[in-house]
């Protein structure tokens, strides 16, 4: 049962493909959280230098592209275009770095 | 003048060499790291670059490393009363009329 020989899934098979097929109720609300801790950064920077009067394009546009946390779909939050995916959707847990890149927006049509 | 408050959150292990450029530009090294810069769409560019590693507030004067410590500082959980420090107070809140007895309470001590 125990020790180096131990019989588990990953031992006594080859490969074993064990990331689940969607996220857990836990990874969703610290996934918002990361959303919303974003969105929050962006505020911040878009006070501080409208206070100051100046402005940046890369702030522009994404406050003009991208949704906040609030605005997204459930759909969007935690799932992401996939072009060889059924029904074109997999879980956004299955992008590397997920939990710190940023990924909102879905390509055109999907 | 007012800064941005920027501290390092979030680990850049294995992301692109330009995101760990960023981060190594704007002085953080390590996670937990802070560091202040003036408010300028320079150093906001910067950071939208590193947007979801770090936590951002505004500030209106950047802290020493000194006071960064001392907020890091816990509570010691005691405190040494002194008698002296106690009655110099208090001769001090009375004596505010009458100079000289509050003078003559100090050399008493």
């Amino acid at each position: 049962m125990f020790g180096p020989f131990r019989i588990t899934n990953s031992l006594s098979g080859g490969l074993l493909w064990k990331i689940p097929w969607r996220l857990s109720p836990t990874q969703k609300y610290r996934q918002r959280k990361r959303l919303r801790a974003v969105d929050q950064v962006v505020e911040t920077l878009s006070n501080a230098l409208a206070k100051k009067g100046e402005t940046l394009k890369s702030l522009e546009r994404w406050k003009a592209e991208m949704p906040t946390e609030a605005q997204m779909l459930p759909r969007d939050k935690y799932t992401m275009f996939d072009r060889k995916a059924k029904r074109y959707r997999k879980g956004i847990h299955k992008l590397p770095k997920w939990t710190r890149v940023s990924q909102r927006l879905n390509p055109p049509g999907f | 003048m007012s800064y941005f408050r920027i501290t390092l959150h979030r680990s850049a292990i294995g992301l692109p060499k330009r995101t760990r450029g960023v981060l190594a530009a704007l002085g953080l090294h390590r996670r937990g790291q802070l560091v202040f810069h003036p408010v300028s769409a320079q150093f906001a560019g910067m950071i939208m670059k590193v947007k979801e590693l770090v936590k951002v507030e505004e500030v209106d004067r950047p802290l020493t490393k000194r006071e960064v410590h001392e907020q890091r500082r816990p509570d010691p959980g005691f405190w040494v009363e002194s008698v002296g420090s106690f009655e110099r107070q208090r001769q001090h809140l009375e004596g505010g009329k009458g100079g000289e007895a509050g003078a003559e309470g100090e050399v008493r001590l």
